[in-house]
């Protein structure tokens, strides 16, 4: 081979190694299309999926206001210290970092004199369950404490100060069981890696409203790095805050109302007639609900959960009591509208009434005489009542009251709300396996036997007599313009409401009234006492009543009392609405013009 | 004199010289994308060290170019047992970081003789094959040959950098291709060689798949002599997705910063993958800085690296194919193939289609010595062209 042939040879050899080159790069170039040109999306999804992580943000609760504006649930800072672990970050193994946050720890006790919670666990838990959240080292700390921190001037890396938004109430335990309290929410939505602490309402209104209140909850999108430290952060979608709620609750008015109960087990609910706005409702023995925020201590809810006397039930919507002679108006009604008995019917009381081998009392023992049905209310005659029911027949009282609202929830916004028992023959046949008897229907036209209500029920059905048969759904949150939801219209005849609140009104302004004690110098009112009987022959207990509506002519207040275990309606129960009812309208007068 | 030498340089070929600009003004643009955002300041600083690089390596391009390269003729056989002494030294003075000995300690600068070595290997083959004593028929030469290259390649494994001493291989099968050997003995000798790699590796990755004992493995991979964590990245270059916080962390990492750079890139300075540490920062600017060119300038930027390439290696060729000297053709054909080789094993790594080597990418990646090496060799090429065109008056 000569060398002019070799060199040829060489040179196509040279060039086709240069064709290996090109072609090398030219798969290397499909290589990257595929990868980066039809593939990226997935690509960009592992990429996302291993550096991103979402945090859900609760929204600031909306506030609770009476009708005046004055707050009943607010929202208060609580100031929190926190390590952001990601600054505190060693090279090398976590024990490293664990050492360096307990040491900053050790380091922050120092300087604010709070001794830590934390335990090096806790910090390793932090670590592998929520290392791109700040871990929180001292919660609801004071602003004295801050305060000193900041005057320490001593520089604290990777420790910061954020403040986590606590619930409060200020009207402490006068509004507990309307407003209610709220909880840590339990959050099952799986589209976030972490969550930070929110609250949903547990209990009354805070439950009733939760969603309202709450607002909606936003998103954060933490971007992480290899070792899952948390690298910066962006909003990806911001919370709205929750709407503040106005309720139709009187704080003037509930807080004289909750003073009046005090020390007693009961509950009133004082309501306007005209639409059947709340104005007050108060169930005692009550509590602190402040207690329960940011979260009760174990302590407290055994101590609260524990109590005999059962503060957090909530007696005006979830108590049953037999509404004893605060019924009998229904049952006068009852008889009057069904054309039985008129406002002229008189009947004979002798100071008792018997039935069969069976004995009614009156509370008289003397007797009344010859009563007609304006004094037998006012009176509160139980012969009377015996008489007049057994002629007018259970089904007619119950068809009167159970079209009325008895045996049914009333519908206001709150929650646990019982439905109580209006009963009949077909009932006790079914619950008691027991045909109805002349003594029960003699029971139940004295507000006695099986029947239950609430003090709420006793209130609309009140409100009902005042404002001429409408009965309104209760409500706590009212609508503009304010009309009130009418459930329904009783068609009760002019001549039998005249009756039967002219009774009601001698119940307090006569001076032979059993309910005289509740009179007030700036209004008339009307109203009925009650002493409903429970417990055993040895061990008889009262449950005590008196319902009432004012002013005479025109109401603007219907109400409902009960005291369990008073001495009796005229005695215990006139009195608290002497009181209460003084203070609504010292407060009209004050306000120039009323409600 | 000098001023003769200098004016002499504006016969280089510029548009070689624009694309190596080119590339390595990429190399520092996207070193520091790499590294500025970490804490450590030496890291940090690391594009305006390999400025620093760049430059010696410039002026060094410069003084080779400028002087005929056949002079080097002298001081082949020097530069080879130099190089060897020096590697050598290596295995005997450099201390251990991470498992191998690479860098030398010279007045606080770490060199690699290694890279030297590479150097003075391609100018003896060269000089070698172009005596005129030297027959391209006769299997005694070609054995010559492959012990003046198994040396330094020896040397070179033992450190342990089987990347590098591949290279040395494959560049000298290269000189050997383009040097007109007979081309029979080289397909024997080719067929020979993958025969004797191919089959402990399919003996271990065998292995693997079956599941066998520890104990029979680690027989055979003493035998084959690699290293435990070289048969690991070997194995993880097959069965990534098996074990993704192992030894295919790396691998994985990188295919999704090349992935999830799409048509358009995430921006300069915006790589999520290095800035997150997915992509570790110790080898973002060396070995994988063709993941963070990939991840913030997308298809088109890797696109304009490839492309620059394949312009320097048209150059390179051409240059060869111009010259009428046989020497200096084999100094550019056998140093394209070194560079071909090296970018192409270092890219095909980040796009998950090679094993993990540690063969860092010529003219972009961060690295003293193999800097200053590829310039010098890029010198040389230059010299070629240079001579080549006025063969006689200099």
């Amino acid at each position: 081979m000569s060398s002019i042939e070799r060199s040829d040879s060489e040179l196509l050899r040279i060039r086709l190694i240069f064709v290996v080159m090109v072609s090398a790069f030219a798969f290397l170039a499909l290589a990257l299309m595929r990868e980066q040109v039809f593939h990226a999306s997935q690509y960009r999804h592992s990429s996302e999926r291993q550096s991103m992580r979402r945090v859900r943000v609760s929204a600031e609760r909306g506030r609770i206001l009476d009708r005046n504006g004055v707050c009943l649930a607010d929202n208060r800072p609580s100031f929190c210290i926190a390590v952001y672990v990601e600054e505190l970050r060693q090279p090398g193994r976590w024990k490293r970092t664990v050492k360096k946050v307990m040491d900053v720890l050790d380091e922050i006790e120092g300087v604010i004199g709070l001794e830590k919670e934390l335990t090096e666990e806790d910090v390793y838990k932090h670590i592998r369950k929520k290392l791109p959240l700040p871990l929180v080292a001292w919660r609801d700390v004071d602003q004295r404490i801050l305060a000193r921190m900041a005057e320490s001037g001593k520089v604290l890396p990777g420790v910061d100060i954020y403040y986590e938004p606590v619930r409060v109430y200020p009207a402490h335990k006068y509004a507990a069981h309307v407003i209610g309290y709220v909880g840590r929410a339990d959050i099952d939505e799986e589209n976030y890696h972490f969550y930070l602490p929110e609250m949903d309402g547990r209990r009354g209104i805070e439950r009733v409203y939760n969603e309202q209140l709450a607002g909606e909850a936003g998103g954060k999108l933490l971007r992480v790095d290899a070792s899952g430290f948390r690298h910066d952060e962006t909003r990806e979608k911001e919370a709205v805050a929750g709407r503040d709620l106005v309720l139709t609750i009187d704080l003037h008015i509930q807080r004289a109302l909750t003073k009046a109960l005090e020390g007693n087990r009961g509950a009133a609910v004082l309501m306007d007639p005209r639409n059947g706005n709340v104005l007050a409702l108060v169930s005692a023995p009550s509590f602190n609900p402040n207690l329960f925020s940011p979260a009760i201590s174990a302590k407290d809810w055994k101590s609260i959960n524990g109590d005999p006397e059962v503060p957090l039930l909530n007696r005006a919507v979830a108590g049953l009591y037999a509404p004893g002679s605060t019924f009998k108006p229904m049952t006068a009604i009852a008889a009057m509208e069904t054309g039985v008995a008129s406002g002229v019917t008189h009947y004979n009381c002798p100071g008792y009434f018997k039935l069969g081998n069976v004995t009614f009392r009156c509370w008289k023992k003397s007797g009344h005489g010859n009563i007609g049905m304006q004094k037998a209310i006012e009176q509160s005659c139980n012969a009377y009542f015996c008489q007049l029911g057994i002629k007018c027949g259970i089904e007619r009282i119950y068809t009167a009251s159970d079209f009325c609202g008895f045996g049914h929830i009333t519908g206001i916004d709150l929650d646990g709300e019982k439905q109580g028992l209006m009963p009949n023959d077909a009932w006790k046949r079914k619950a008691l396996r027991d045909g109805w008897r002349q003594g029960d229907t003699c029971n139940i036209s004295i507000g006695q036997g099986a029947i239950l209500a609430t003090p709420l029920q006793m209130a609309v059905f009140t409100a009902a007599i005042a404002n001429g048969g409408n009965v309104f759904r209760p409500r706590l949150t009212a609508q503009i313009p304010d009309q009130g939801d009418l459930l329904r219209r009783m068609t009760w005849s002019p001549a039998t409401l005249q009756v039967v609140r002219a009774g009601m009104r001698d119940v307090i302004q006569a001076d032979t009234g059993t309910g005289k004690r509740a009179r007030i110098d700036a209004a008339e009112m009307a109203g009925k006492t009650g002493t409903a009987e429970y417990g055993s022959r040895e061990n008889r207990k009262n449950n005590t009543w008196m319902t009432v509506f004012a002013p005479y002519d025109n109401p603007r207040y219907a109400m409902a009392v009960i005291v369990q275990d008073g001495d009796s309606g005229g005695r215990t129960c006139a009195p608290i609405v002497n009181e209460v009812m003084s203070e609504v309208f010292a407060r009209e007068e004050g306000a120039g013009r009323g409600i | 004199m000098l001023f003769e030498k200098v004016h002499v340089l504006g016969s280089m070929h510029k548009l070689m010289l624009m694309a190596l600009i080119a590339l390595m003004t990429i190399g520092v643009f996207f070193i520091f994308s790499a590294c500025y955002i970490s804490e450590d300041q030496p890291m940090k600083i690391l594009y305006l060290k390999q400025m620093l690089w760049i430059g010696v390596g410039m002026l060094l391009y410069l003084l080779i170019a400028m002087n005929d390269y056949r002079a080097m003729r002298k001081y082949v056989w020097g530069f080879y047992f130099a190089s060897l002494a020096l590697l050598a030294a290596v295995l005997l003075f450099a201390p251990e970081i991470s498992g191998s000995k690479r860098w030398l300690i010279v007045f606080g600068i770490y060199v690699q003789p290694a890279e030297f070595a590479k150097l003075a290997t391609l100018l003896l083959l060269a000089h070698v094959m172009t005596r005129p004593t030297f027959d391209h028929n006769s299997w005694r030469w070609l054995f010559a040959l492959l012990g003046l290259i198994a040396m330094p390649c020896l040397l070179i494994s033992k450190q342990p950098d089987l990347g590098t001493a591949a290279t040395l291989g494959i560049m000298g099968s290269g000189m050997m291709f383009a040097g007109g050997l007979r081309l029979r003995n080289l397909l024997l000798l080719a067929a020979i060689g993958v025969l004797v790699i191919s089959i402990p590796l399919g003996f271990l990755l065998a292995y693997e798949k079956m599941g066998v004992e520890q104990e029979k493995k680690e027989r055979v991979v003493k035998m084959i002599g690699l290293r435990e964590y070289q048969v690991r990245r070997l194995l993880g270059f097959f069965s990534a997705e098996n074990d993704p916080l192992g030894s295919g962390w790396n691998k994985m990492q990188s295919k999704i910063a090349v992935g999830s750079g799409g048509v358009n890139g995430k921006g300069f300075l915006k790589g999520t993958q290095n800035i997150l540490g997915f992509l570790p920062k110790s080898v973002a600017p060396t070995d994988f800085i063709y993941s963070v060119i990939a991840e913030e300038r997308g298809f088109i930027g890797s696109m304009v690296v490839i492309g620059l390439f394949v312009l320097v290696f048209a150059c390179g060729t051409l240059i060869a194919l111009e010259t009428r000297d046989e020497f200096g053709r084999l100094i550019c054909a056998g140093f394209m193939v070194l560079v071909f080789f090296h970018s192409f094993v270092n890219i095909a790594m980040t796009v998950g289609l090679l094993p993990i080597t540690g063969l860092p990418l010529p003219l972009l990646s961060y690295g003293g010595s193999f800097t200053v090496m590829t310039l010098a060799g890029f010198g040389f090429v230059q010299s070629v062209h240079i001579r080549s065109r006025r063969p006689v008056e200099y």
